[in-house]
């Protein structure tokens, strides 16, 4: 089988989970091919062909350009399988790939067995397996589901590739998230306030569990939409993506965009009355209980 | 003068029973007396800005309640110390007024048609003693009200400028009609049958005062006296629909259009008619004319500011300030957006508690008000109590219940439990459940709650009795979405509920929370409900007297504290209390407790809601009351009251000395094993 | 100015699913439905459009069995002009593609400005059938917007990862999809629900609309494996706290 990796850069920077595809595409044991548009100043470290365009003249966000550069790449590759990352990169241009080839598109998959692509649904609650009735088929790929365990190490062969720049949508710039100065990513212990904390007035209970763990405070995104923690608490995709030592996550379901944001933490304890939600698929430890009542008997049982 | 044997006073004495006097005297007074009636009219035409509603139906049962209450002053009472001084007063007023009544009866008929003198002998000694005691017995209780306002000056308690015209001219009234009566006495009795002055013994010591004064001076001041006072009552009259004093008339007419319905029950409104273009109420045209009338009544005594729970912790809610301000507008400016002049977080703040209507001397209607305006912000401008109460009923909308839990999973907590869920049962109509439980969404989904839910279950199967449950065909019954203003959705829920609930035909729903009860019991019946609903306290009293709960009595001591839905919307406090007496509770009562209960602050649809504003939280004030009596267990009887206890006692930091507990728990913990 | 909403009638996410017989999508019995999330904010946005500027139309459409009705009356209520329901049984069963086609063919001929959609659905997640309706109008669109504005033009905030936004201007006539937390949706007014029920609600059967077969194949649909890995502890409160606290003194090195 022949894959085509779409790769992603941002702000002159390759993005790490570009390395995912890599790891996708050896997990499927395939040959690969990689497509992105970035900078010659950094390059992924993988061995097989690498299709280079210029971010520089393309603009990192110009749909129709890059449309065009992979139809171009398929074209002269005829891969099976286009492979996305599902990032707001990938599921931006992907349908629009997909539509051209007449392909079918699978979203966010997670694994591949036997020929058919698993993807989750209703929150990650149940999955579906799908198998394409295309000749070619795009998918996106959930980041982390394939993450190589190696280190990256390699030196592709570029081959450079230009298309068409103009565009009907005009980059403007970018914006910063506000700086808050909170960074989760060095803390070591993050306790996380979910929606079943209830309401604002419970989120003592949990900032007093951190604060005794010597911790920080992490939300959900619908506490942080709610405004009862204010957002640079948020864990997630849209928030910040963490691996800290010791995760306990407080009457949270464990939405996708949740767990991606989370699920590397080197030891998950979930506070949860619904043994079925999502959050359970990582957590090592799920303490049956509502968390009003055991989040204090911890808090004062820790010395 | 006449020197007669029997003990009788001349009408007119000294002021000339002659055309000139008595033509001026009635001349002016039918003059006073056209301008209070105008003035009245005046402000009648202002009630008439409100929507018409029906107050008179059933006349002879309102006129006697009017009655009842106006002569006995029960409701003043409520407030013991200005109450029974102002009731002595009126009273004394009531006696005062006879007097005059009587002397007209003579005067302008008896005597004048039919030569009949009756105001003479036995009952003129009786009439006057009466006088005497009851104008000196007024001029007391004036003081004491006096003194009360002006120099104690109550915390809370406006003094305003009618206050201060009201106490002098009544003053003013009383001590000239002492004057008359002395110096009359002085220039006749004191001289001519100084035996009958004892009859009269205020004027006796005021005449007796006068002796050395000479007739003329006494004759001249007399008829001054005696034409400044008729002035000073006739300025009196006028001055009545000018001030507070128009509450004679005002509290009297409302305590005859009194809401006859059930007790707080809100006004169904038509969802139908498509002719409607507004809901609830923002201006002084959407208030019906009653609303706008209880203004009148109001005479800002305080009494419902001083025990609302909110305005007890610091939220700006002010009952009264409701009252003043819807009649504010009326009288100056009709087109005056009410809510912002009120303020949402107001009328977000009231836990319809309903103590204000409870206490209120006037028998004025504060929450139908409040909710009227949550209509209007809910229904027309799409405005909640937060985000949060939003939420929870775009929840309910969806999944049935505010929690958003999955409705599918409503009955999931009778695992394990011998009950019937109607809906899985083949035989349901056949072999029929003796009640239907209305569980309610905090027993359905809230775990502390749930308890009380399977303690119903194992109580009713220990007795013998058959429970069924309609489990996910049950949504919330829709009291905190009605309360919050959302009547759309409340009536969308109650007619799904009652199909349900009707589908049965079950003989009688019981449920564990006096809000449930409440709805189902009043607010459904007009929509349609026609089966017999008790609250779970009563059913269960009524097994325990008929020996049918196999319950082992066992010592202890606790405080009750009777949720405002059950004692004051459903007079509801006795049967819990026996109940606890056959479970052994020694109950140590709260100072405030059955109709003077204070709420636990979840009413109103405040459940819903987090308490952001003032000084306390009402469920931690209602806990220190708790605390004050020394019981170690504090009991209720509402799902509501249950989880702000337990909120209230881990912030008033007071684990260790008092838990809170259900009833049903206490009794749970007494079945005989079997 | 004309505007599409595109949306979805999904399943409540706190519902119980059970698998259908078919075992290629969940039972829709016992479910609580709902307008999706993402599309809500979607409505939202063209409503607030309608009431900043004077003449604009807006239109709502949904693919769905008879139950979408309800959504579409909801979306009336909070301001929506004229619904469409695109009446189709096996829509549950249809894959993006497919569902984005009888959308395209409908909207083809009707010169939508602005076509206002949520990114994704809550429940199958895959995020494509805006960007392909964009496709099929050989339209412009720009994905997961956080932000509208209009004026002199439109611009929008995309929302990236990291906290990140990108700002893009873009002409009509554009697809825009809806993320989260782009607007606050209203609740509907009582005039609003009366008003919306003499809205004009059309039914167009979608083999009345040219479709395309589906390009791939469901071949089951399940609860997942425990990963076995998860230990669950239950019981008393105090008892379950020390029990966490000896587990993470052995397991972990924080405390």
């Amino acid at each position: 089988m022949k894959i085509l990796l779409v790769g992603e850069y941002r702000e002159n920077k390759l993005l790490d989970v570009t390395y995912d595809l890599i790891g996708f595409a050896d997990k499927l044991e395939a040959d690969k091919v990689m497509l992105a548009v970035g900078y010659e100043e950094d390059i992924p470290k993988f061995d097989g062909k690498l299709y280079l365009a210029d971010a520089k003249a393309l603009g990192e966000y110009n749909p129709s350009a890059h449309k065009q550069l992979v139809l171009d790449v398929v074209e002269k590759e005829n891969p099976d399988l286009i492979v996305f990352i599902h990032s707001s990169f990938g599921w931006d241009l992907a349908p629009r790939v997909a539509t051209s080839l007449k392909a079918t598109q699978f979203t966010e998959v997670i694994d591949y067995k036997d020929n058919s692509f698993i993807v989750p649904s209703c929150n990650s609650k149940l999955r579906r397996d799908l198998k394409s009735k295309t000749s070619k088929t795009v998918i996106t790929i959930q980041a982390g589901a394939f993450t190589p365990l190696s280190e990256p190490q390699g030196m592709p062969s570029i081959e450079n590739i230009s298309a068409d720049a103009s565009s009907n949508v005009n980059f403007v710039a970018y914006e910063e998230a506000e700086a808050k100065g909170l960074d989760l990513t060095k803390a070591e212990i993050i306790v996380t306030a979910g929606r079943g904390v209830g309401k604002k007035d419970n989120i003592p209970i949990i900032q007093a569990l951190a604060d005794k763990l010597g911790g920080e405070l992490g939300a959900s995104r619908p506490v942080a939409d709610n405004a009862w923690v204010d957002q640079s608490h948020q864990v997630g995709t849209t928030g910040q993506t963490v691996s800290p030592k010791l995760y306990i996550a407080c009457g949270v379901s464990g939405a996708i965009q949740h767990l991606a944001g989370m699920k590397k933490s080197e030891f998950i304890v979930a506070v949860n009355t619904d043994k079925d939600a999502p959050i359970n698929e990582v957590a090592d430890i799920l303490v049956v209980a509502d968390v009003l009542q055991f989040v204090p008997a911890l808090t004062s049982k820790l010395s | 003068m006449e020197n007669t044997n029997e003990i009788t006073r001349e009408v007119y004495w000294n002021v000339g029973n002659n055309a000139t006097t008595i033509g001026l005297m009635y001349f002016f007074t039918f003059l006073s007396m056209g301008l209070l009636v105008y003035l009245f009219y005046k402000r009648y035409k202002v009630y008439q800005l409100g929507r018409p509603l029906n107050r008179t139906d059933n006349l002879p049962q309102r006129v006697k309640y009017m009655l009842t209450n106006m002569m006995g002053q029960i409701r003043v009472k409520r407030n013991s110390r200005p109450g029974i001084a102002h009731s002595i007063f009126f009273w004394s007023f009531i006696v005062l007024f006879i007097g005059t009544f009587l002397v007209f009866i003579q005067a302008d008929i008896t005597d004048l048609l039919f030569d009949y003198v009756f105001l003479k002998g036995d009952f003129y000694k009786i009439y006057s003693l009466s006088l005497d005691i009851a104008g000196f017995v007024g001029i007391i209780m004036m003081t004491a009200l006096f003194v009360r306002r002006f120099v104690f000056r109550p915390k809370n308690l406006i003094t305003s400028r009618d206050d201060t015209i009201i106490h002098i001219l009544l003053y003013v009234i009383l001590i000239t009609g002492f004057l008359i009566e002395a110096v009359r006495m002085a220039a006749t009795e004191l001289i001519t049958n100084p035996e009958w002055m004892i009859f009269s013994p205020i004027g006796m010591v005021i005449a007796n005062m006068l002796s050395e004064v000479a007739s003329s001076t006494l004759l001249l001041t007399h008829k001054i006296l005696w034409w400044f006072h008729l002035f000073i009552v006739l300025a009196f009259f006028v001055v009545i629909p000018l001030t507070k004093l128009r509450h004679m008339f005002t509290i009297t007419a409302n305590y005859v259009f009194k809401d006859n319905g059930p007790t707080g029950k809100l006004v169904t409104l038509d969802m139908e008619d498509e002719n409607i273009e507004s809901f609830g109420a923002s201006t002084v045209k959407d208030f019906t004319w009653k609303d706008i009338f209880d203004a009148d009544a109001c005479i800002s005594c305080n009494r419902c500011e001083d025990i609302c729970p909110a305005n007890a912790t610091g939220k700006p809610l002010s009952p009264m300030s409701v009252i003043h301000k819807i009649g504010d507008a009326a009288f100056n400016d009709p087109d005056r957006n009410l809510v912002e002049d009120i303020g949402q977080d107001a009328i977000w703040s009231c836990t319809t508690c309903r103590a204000c209507e409870d206490i209120c001397p006037s028998g004025n209607e504060h929450v139908s008000k409040i909710v009227d305006i949550r209509r209007n912000l809910v229904l027309m401008e799409g405005e909640f109590a937060g985000e949060e109460v939003m939420k929870a009923m775009d929840n309910v909308e969806v999944n049935g219940n505010p929690m958003g839990l999955a409705l599918a999973s409503r009955g999931d907590w009778t695992e394990g439990l011998d009950v019937v869920i109607m809906g899985d049962s083949s035989d349901v109509l056949t072999n029929p459940v003796d009640v239907l439980y209305y569980v309610g969404c905090y027993a359905s989904f809230d775990a502390r709650n749930q308890k009380i839910a399977r303690n119903f279950v194992e109580i009713c199967n220990a007795s013998g009795i058959k429970v069924g449950i309609l489990g996910k065909e049950e949504k919330c019954c829709g009291e905190p979405i009605r309360k919050m203003g959302n009547e759309y959705l409340y009536q969308e829920l109650a007619k799904e509920n009652i199909e349900n609930l009707h589908k049965y035909n079950v003989l009688k729903i019981v449920t564990t929370c006096p809000h449930c009860f409440n709805t189902l019991n009043k607010d459904y019946r007009d929509l349609g409900l026609e089966t017999e609903v008790e609250h779970y306290t009563v059913f269960l009293d009524r097994l325990e007297k008929e020996k049918r709960i196999p319950m082992e009595e066992k010592e202890f001591d606790c405080t009750y504290h009777d949720s405002c839905y059950l004692v004051r919307h459903n007079d509801i406090d006795s049967e819990p209390r026996s109940l606890l007496d056959s479970a052994g509770a020694n109950i140590i009562e709260m100072a405030k407790s059955k109709k003077d209960t204070s709420c636990c602050g979840a009413g109103g649809g405040r459940i819903l809601a987090e308490e952001h504003l003032g000084n306390k939280k009402i469920n931690v004030d209602r806990v220190n009351m708790a605390q004050e009596t020394g019981a170690p267990t504090l009991i209720s009887n509402c799902p509501f009251c249950l989880t702000m206890f337990e909120d209230g006692i881990k912030m008033a930091d007071c684990e260790d000395s008092l838990v809170v507990k259900d009833l049903s728990e206490i009794i749970v913990e007494r079945l005989k094993k079997q | 100015m004309k505007v599409l909403v595109c949306i979805k009638q999904v399943p409540d996410m706190e519902s119980k699913f059970k698998v259908n017989a078919q075992n290629n999508w969940f039972d829709e019995n016992d479910l609580a439905y709902r307008i999706n999330e993402y599309d809500e904010y979607a409505i939202e946005q063209a409503v607030q459009l309608k009431e900043q500027l004077s003449d604009v139309d807006v239109t709502v459409l949904c693919v769905g069995p008879t139950r979408v009705k309800e959504a579409l009356k909801k979306a009336l209520a909070m301001g929506c002009d004229r619904a469409v329901h695109i009446e189709d049984e096996e829509s549950y069963i249809k894959d993006s593609s497919q569902v984005a086609s009888l959308i395209a063919d409908f909207a083809k001929d009707k010169s939508y400005d602005i076509i206002f959609t949520g990114m994704q659905s809550q429940d199958r997640g895959s995020a494509q059938v805006g960007v392909i309706v964009s496709e099929l109008l050989n339209i412009a669109c720009v994905s997961t917007i956080a932000d509208f504005e209009y004026s002199d033009g439109i611009t929008v905030k995309r929302e990236l990862e990291g906290g990140l936004k990108s700002i893009i201007k873009v002409d009509t006539p554009v697809v825009l999809t809806c993320q989260l937390g782009l607007n606050t949706p209203r609740y509907p007014t009582l005039p609003n629900i009366m008003k919306a029920k003499k809205k004009e609600l059309i039914t167009i059967d979608s083999l009345e609309l040219s479709s395309i077969d589906s390009l791939n194949e469901t071949l089951n649909f399940y609860y997942p494996q425990k990963s076995g890995g998860s230990l669950i502890l239950e019981g008393d409160v105090p008892e379950l706290a020390d029990k966490l606290i000896a587990i993470l003194k052995e397991k972990t090195s924080v405390l």
